[in-house]
C-alpha cells in the first residue's frame, strides 16, 4: 500500500527560477527552487474575540489543541482538509489569511456532535464551526452558504407559524438557491413514494401546499422571538464592527 | 429511579410528535400510535405544540432553540399536568434534553427563556418539571423484552437487521445523564435498546459498527453530495454485515437513508437493496398489526414484498 504523504510546503509557495546566478556563478537547474517566506505579518488580533461573541463560539478559549475533534470528525473522514483543530488554532493565533484558505468548506460541519462528545475541554467545537462560518459570512469573506440559507428559511417559518411543513421549506429552499426541483433522483423518490399511497393521503398532502400548519395561540411567542432575534443581530453587528465597515466602504465610494 | 417505577410512570405520557412526524416521517407517527394502542399505553398529544427548533434554529441562536423546546415542556407540565414527555424523533428528543440541561446549568439560558415565556404569555418551564424520554425508552421500560416475547404473534425470525441510532440519540453525552449509568442503562457509544427490543421480537441483529454514525441529515439538501457519501457508507456497511433491513428510530435519519439510497443509485450508480424500516413498524408487525396499519405504504423504501416473504403480512 502506498504511503500518502502530505507536503508541508504548498505548491504555490515553491518558487522555481529558470535562470539563476549567484555571485557571478550560474547555478540554474541546481539551486533553482526557493520557498516563499512564511513570516506572518497580518495578524487579526480581534478574530478570536469576535468569533467567541457569536453563538456557539463562547468556549473556544478552552482549547488545548489535543486534536480529538478532528480525529472524531465525520467530515474530516471524507475530506482531509476539514480540520477543526487547526482552524481553532488559526483563530486563536489570529492567522486570518491562513483561515481564509479554507473559507469555502467550514460551513460543511454536519453537527453530528462527535467532536463535542470527544472534547476533553468542553470547547463545543461544533458550535465553534457554526460561529466561524457565520463570522466569514458576516465579514463578507464568503456568500451565505446553502446551509445558512436553509437555516434562515426554516427558522423564519418556525418563528412565523410555530411549525414546519417540510414540503414548503424544501420548495422555498430550492427556489432561493436557484436549483431545479426536477432532478432525476428527486423525481424517482417521489415516484416511489406515490407507488403505495392511497388517494386520501395524496389529497391531504396536496392540501398541505395551501394550508400552512400553525401552532394555535402562537402570536405572543412570535412577537417575543422577533424582538429578541433583532436585538441579538444588532449586538452581533456591533461586536464585529460591521456598521463601521459599511460606513468606511461608503466613504471610499 | 427503579425499573418498576418507570414502568408505572410511562404508562401514560405526553406525546410530542414534532413537525417531521406530520410530514415526511408520518409512517413513524402512525406506527408509534398503533404500537401504543396495541400495547395499551396511553399517548396524550401535547396541546398546540410548536417546532423544537430541529437542526436549524440553533444556528440562528441556540437560546432561541432552548426557548422553543421549553415551551413544549411547559405546556406538558403546567397545562396538561404531565410529568413525562415522549418524543419519538431524535431531533425533538435531543433538543428537549438539551434545553433541560441548559436550563438546569446555565443562568443566561434561564434568563432568555423566562423573558420570552413571559412575553409570550405562558408559564416559564423550570428544569425538572418533566422527564423527556425517547420512544425506545417508552417501549423498553413499560413492556420490555419479556413483555414483548409474550405478545409476539409474527416472529421476526430470520430477518437480519442492522440497528441504526444516528447522532442525536446519544451525543453529546452530558445531556443524557441517565445513559452510561451502569447495568441496564443505555450506552452512548454502543446503544442497544433497539437491538434488545427487536431481538425479543425474534429478529437476528447483525454486528453493525455504524450504529451512531452520521447520515449528514443536517445538510441533506444543502450539501447533498456529502450526505450521499455518508449514507452510502452506512448502507454498504449494513449490507456487508449481512443486514436485509436497517431499523431506524429517527425521521431525519430514515428520510435521509431513503433519499440518498436513491440519489446514490441515480448519481453515483451505486445500488443497495437493504430495506429501511422504523423499529416501531417492525415491532407493530411482530405484534400482528397489518403493514398498512403501521404505515409501510408511507415509506419511500418499498418493503411490501419483503415483509410478505418473511411472513409478516
Amino acid at each position: 500500500m502506498p504511503i500518502h504523504e502530505k507536503s508541508l510546503i504548498r505548491p504555490e509557495n515553491l518558487k522555481v527560477q529558470e535562470n539563476i546566478e549567484l555571485e557571478g556563478i550560474d547555478v540554474s537547474g541546481h539551486w533553482s527552487t526557493f520557498i516563499e517566506s512564511r513570516v506572518v505579518t497580518d495578524y487579526n488580533e480581534a478574530m478570536e474575540e469576535e468569533i467567541a461573541a457569536l453563538p456557539g463560539g463562547e468556549f473556544i478559549h478552552r482549547c488545548w489543541q489535543c486534536g480529538s475533534c478532528t480525529n472524531a470528525c465525520t467530515v474530516h473522514a471524507i475530506n482531509g482538509e476539514f480540520n477543526p483543530r487547526y482552524w481553532i488554532y488559526l483563530i486563536r493565533t489570529g492567522m486570518e489569511s491562513e483561515l481564509l484558505r479554507d473559507k469555502d468548506i467550514i460551513w460543511q460541519c454536519v453537527s453530528c456532535n462527535k467532536c463535542t462528545y470527544a472534547c476533553p475541554r468542553d470547547v463545543v467545537p461544533e458550535g465553534v464551526m457554526k460561529a466561524t462560518a457565520h463570522w466569514l459570512e458576516l465579514k463578507g469573506h464568503t456568500p451565505k452558504s446553502h446551509s445558512t440559507i436553509f437555516d434562515e428559511i426554516f427558522s423564519e417559518q418556525v418563528i412565523e407559524t410555530g411549525k414546519i411543513e417540510d414540503g414548503r421549506t424544501i420548495r422555498r429552499y430550492f427556489k432561493q438557491t436557484g436549483q431545479a426541483l426536477r432532478q432525476p433522483w428527486l423525481e424517482e423518490m417521489v415516484k416511489r413514494l406515490l407507488r403505495n399511497l392511497p388517494i386520501g393521503m395524496l389529497t391531504r398532502m396536496g392540501l398541505a401546499n395551501f394550508i400552512t400548519p400553525k401552532t394555535a395561540g402562537w402570536s405572543g411567542a412570535r412577537d417575543a422571538i422577533k424582538e429578541y432575534v433583532s436585538e441579538q443581530e444588532a449586538h452581533h453587528r456591533k461586536v464585529l464592527g460591521l456598521d463601521d465597515l459599511v460606513k468606511a466602504a461608503e466613504n471610499e465610494l | 429511579m427503579k425499573k418498576s417505577d418507570k414502568k408505572e410512570k410511562y404508562q401514560e405520557v405526553a406525546y410530542y410528535p414534532g413537525c417531521a412526524l406530520e410530514g415526511s416521517g408520518h409512517a413513524y407517527n402512525r406506527s408509534t400510535k398503533a404500537l401504543g394502542e396495541e400495547l395499551g399505553l396511553k399517548l396524550k398529544e401535547v396541546d398546540n405544540w410548536n417546532c423544537c427548533g430541529a437542526m436549524e434554529v440553533k444556528n440562528i441562536d441556540p437560546k432561541l432553540q432552548t426557548y422553543l423546546s421549553s415551551r413544549v415542556m411547559s405546556t406538558a407540565a403546567n397545562k396538561m399536568k404531565m410529568d413525562v414527555v415522549m418524543a419519538p424523533c431524535n431531533g425533538c428528543y435531543h433538543n428537549l434534553k438539551k434545553a433541560e440541561y441548559d436550563l438546569e446549568n446555565d443562568e443566561a439560558s434561564r434568563q432568555v427563556v423566562d423573558r420570552l415565556s413571559k412575553k409570550a404569555g405562558h408559564e416559564t418551564y423550570q428544569a425538572g418539571q418533566v422527564e423527556t424520554i425517547h420512544a425506545l425508552d417508552w417501549v423498553k421500560e413499560t413492556i420490555g423484552e419479556e413483555g414483548l416475547k409474550e405478545r409476539v404473534k409474527n416472529s421476526l425470525e430470520g430477518i437480519k437487521i442492522a440497528n441504526y441510532y444516528g447522532c442525536m440519540y446519544t451525543r453529546p453525552r452530558h445531556i443524557f445523564p441517565e445513559k452510561d449509568a451502569g447495568p441496564g442503562s443505555e450506552s452512548t457509544s454502543k446503544p442497544h435498546f433497539m437491538d434488545d427490543l427487536l431481538d425479543a421480537a425474534g429478529a437476528e441483529n447483525v454486528d453493525f459498527p455504524l450504529k451512531t454514525a452520521c447520515c449528514g441529515g443536517a445538510h441533506t439538501l444543502s450539501d447533498s453530495d456529502t450526505s450521499t457519501k455518508l449514507v452510502t457508507n452506512i448502507l454498504q456497511t449494513a449490507e456487508a454485515a449481512g443486514a436485509e433491513v436497517i431499523a431506524t428510530e429517527c425521521p431525519t435519519c430514515h428520510s435521509g437513508l431513503e433519499m440518498h439510497q436513491i440519489r446514490a443509485e441515480k448519481t453515483l450508480g451505486i445500488k443497495t437493496n437493504v430495506k429501511i424500516i422504523y423499529f416501531t413498524q417492525l415491532l407493530g408487525m411482530a405484534l400482528g398489526l397489518k403493514p398498512k396499519k403501521v404505515g409501510l405504504h408511507e415509506n419511500v423504501s418499498d418493503s411490501f414484498d419483503f415483509v410478505k416473504k418473511k411472513g409478516l403480512a
